[in-house]
């Protein structure tokens, strides 16, 4: 191979494979999983409430929830190796964030502070928006909560990130009532939002309630789809690479820096974006203790439980540990011992995880490629 | 200045005779606390030749190779690889604008899979963003046929083809060693680092790696800087070397010269510092 043909920068920016105007099969092949994840989004919210009840709809929606907030924490923890423990102040900012856009934005569009429209009607569009917009602030956050990690490692970066999640539950708890009356609200000057109205140690009611399982497994879909993406590809082999070895991904051109704060970037948006929806979530309050370390930790134990890196592990661990509670409730008291337990065991039994770096679909490889070579 | 304008502005014009080395070290040096683990190293390695490194264990020459590399940074002295200065750089910086390296003890990334060892490292040179990934533009499906393309032909040089899919981790250590150098090579280098490739090789192995480090010298035009133990080896293939001992160089030469130099001997021989002199 001469060496010539080791791409130089110039011959690779003519317009003619300069991205997007790229043939059409292509970008249809790259749109199909977000279509088709839309598609399921839509069944669901259609299908699934009359044929299962809202007992079970509302658990599916936790359970996407979950899954959002385990997969995009498995971007920092498994592909990354860097070790997060703060995930759920990342969910919380999200979610006061666009709990401050849906309900005072109502007020000022609307004159209240309730539902308005149906299904993607004005109302869901600005809780779509609030949710994006929860994901950005958080992604922010999340950089700056990346910055440690340049110069930390393992047990010490965890306890800055245990650090993040405690001072946003105690922030949270500073904040001032929410102001019900649109009139006064409308009235009132900019005063009134410092300290910001969220609700204080109450937790931030009065929300309208506009999550469904549309708007949760279309986040789901995003997330999965970003998600292995990444792990396909350069971007997200350069992750891999330093959580395998540090020096050695340095000494092959990988900015180790700059991929531990992408990873964690990342990972904020999405667990902001699902905080939005937590937040507007029929029948939950969000309050300061949901950005507690409590629940930081139950995203972790489903991150180990379903594999580091493995995408569909965590995606089945994070359903199965979502539903599993709801199903054994008249064992509530016994969850956390139950799932210290479940660590211990698989510490010693499965460290990698479940699934460790394979995905569900490994499993039929071999099957696969003895097809592959019987076929020509 | 980002990494990849940096590599863009010293594609070396093929056309043309350079006469000025490639890389070119002067007086570098570094402490750790009182002990002066290099001091006053240099080195002027021209295109496309094969130098070697000696000295006894704890000369110094894998510090020199992390110097090189940017893994420290120099107390004093001037780093240059054609006409920019490698001093302050970062290590992927230092690897983008042209010298790889293999490491002593093997640093492969064993949980994944042979070809993603080298297309990771072929990445360096290909320009996809964040974006195109996630949106999987036609871009993206380029860079990634055109990576793994790469990849699969330098695997094939160094015959690993057929071990694309298994795990790095699960090579054999001959195959691992060679893995190690076909990943340095992907990221495109003008100067090649070997840190102790024969090590742990039987003689068969060593004598076929002799060959192939000669066959990546004229065929990739790499500037090829060897560490190694065995004399034999470096010997037969180096065209000059630098040895080191204690962190000071003793002695630079054709392998002739070095051969017969006494401080080399007394250094290697454990001798009485001055029964070098005695010789003569």
């Amino acid at each position: 191979m001469p060496r010539d043909s080791t791409q130089s920068p110039q011959t690779r920016l003519t317009p003619a494979n300069s991205g997007f105007s790229g043939t059409t099969g292509n970008a249809w092949y790259g749109l199909f999983p977000l279509v088709a994840g839309l598609a399921m989004a839509t069944a669901l919210q259609f299908i699934l409430p009359g044929a299962a009840g809202p007992y079970y709809s509302r658990i599916v929606i936790d359970a996407g929830i979950a899954i959002v907030l385990a997969v995009s924490l498995n971007i920092v923890n498994g592909m990354t190796g860097q070790f997060s423990i703060g995930h759920a102040g990342f969910m919380a900012l999200g979610g006061y964030t666009a709990g401050i856009l849906t309900h005072y934005g109502s007020m000022l569009l609307w004159g209240s502070a309730g539902r308005h429209g149906g299904f993607l009607g004005s109302g869901e569009l600005l809780f779509a928006a609030s949710c994006l917009a929860g994901g950005l602030i958080s992604a922010v956050a999340g950089y700056v909560v990346g910055l440690p990690s340049l110069r930390l490692r393992g047990d010490y970066l965890a306890i800055v990130t245990l650090g993040f999640g405690e001072i946003m539950r105690v922030i949270l708890q500073q904040t001032g009532r929410v102001i019900d009356d649109a009139e006064k609200f409308r009235s009132g000057g900019l005063s009134q939002l410092i300290p910001p109205p969220v609700g204080g140690a109450v937790g931030f009611d009065g929300l309208p309630k506009y999550t469904s399982l549309f708007w949760v497994y279309s986040l789901v879909t995003v997330t999965v789809v970003v998600a292995y993406r990444l792990k396909v590809s350069s971007p997200g082999r350069a992750m891999i690479s330093v959580r395998e070895d540090e020096i050695a991904a340095q000494a092959m051109g990988v900015d180790i820096a700059r991929q531990k704060v992408m990873a964690f970037v990342i990972a904020a948006f999405f667990a902001g974006a699902a905080g939005g929806m937590f937040a507007h979530e029929s029948g939950v309050i969000i309050s300061p203790r949901d950005a507690g370390f409590q629940r930081s930790f139950d995203y972790v134990i489903m991150t180990v439980l379903g594999g580091r890196g493995s995408i569909s592990g965590v995606l089945i661990a994070a359903a199965v540990l979502t539903a599993l509670p709801e199903m054994l409730r008249d064992f509530e008291q016994y969850r956390l011992i139950v799932y210290a337990l479940l660590l211990i065991m698989m510490m010693l039994v499965r460290p990698q995880g479940l699934f460790g770096i394979h995905e569900i679909w490994d499993l039929f490889a071999p099957f696969l490629r003895r097809q592959q070579k019987a076929a020509p | 200045m980002t990494a990849d304008s940096i590599h863009s502005t010293t594609q070396p014009d093929s056309g043309i005779v350079q006469l000025a080395p490639l890389l070119r070290v002067s007086d570098i040096g570094i402490s750790f606390g009182g002990l002066k683990a290099v001091q006053q190293f240099s080195l002027s390695l021209p295109q496309s030749v094969l130098y070697g490194l000696i000295g006894p264990n704890g000369a110094g020459k894998t510090t020199v190779f992390n110097l090189l590399t940017g893994v420290y940074q120099p107390d004093s002295g001037k780093m240059n690889l054609s006409d920019i200065s490698l001093i302050g750089r970062k290590p992927h910086q230092i690897t983008a604008a042209g010298i790889a390296r293999t490491f002593q003890n093997i640093r492969l990334f064993p949980s994944l899979s042979v070809l993603d060892n080298v297309r990771l490292a072929g990445q360096l040179r290909s320009s996809e963003g964040l974006l195109h990934t996630l949106l999987r533009t036609s871009l993206h499906h380029q860079s990634e046929a055109e990576l793994k393309q790469r990849a699969m032909e330098l695997l094939e040089i160094f015959e690993l083809q057929h071990r694309a899919h298994e795990l790095a981790g699960n090579l054999s250590y001959g195959h691992q060693r060679r893995l190690e150098i076909v990943r340095a090579l992907a990221t495109s280098p003008r100067v090649l680092l070997l840190d102790e490739p024969a090590a742990g090789l039987n003689p068969q192995e060593k004598r076929s790696l002799a060959q192939s480090i000669r066959e990546i010298r004229d065929r990739f035009q790499v500037a090829i800087l060897l560490i190694e133990h065995d004399m034999g080896l470096v010997m037969d293939i180096c065209e000059r070397i630098v040895v080191l001992d204690h962190g000071v160089t003793i002695c630079e030469g054709t392998p002739d010269v070095i051969q017969n130099d006494p401080q080399v001997i007394a250094a290697y021989l454990g001798a009485a510092p001055d029964s070098g002199q005695n010789i003569f």
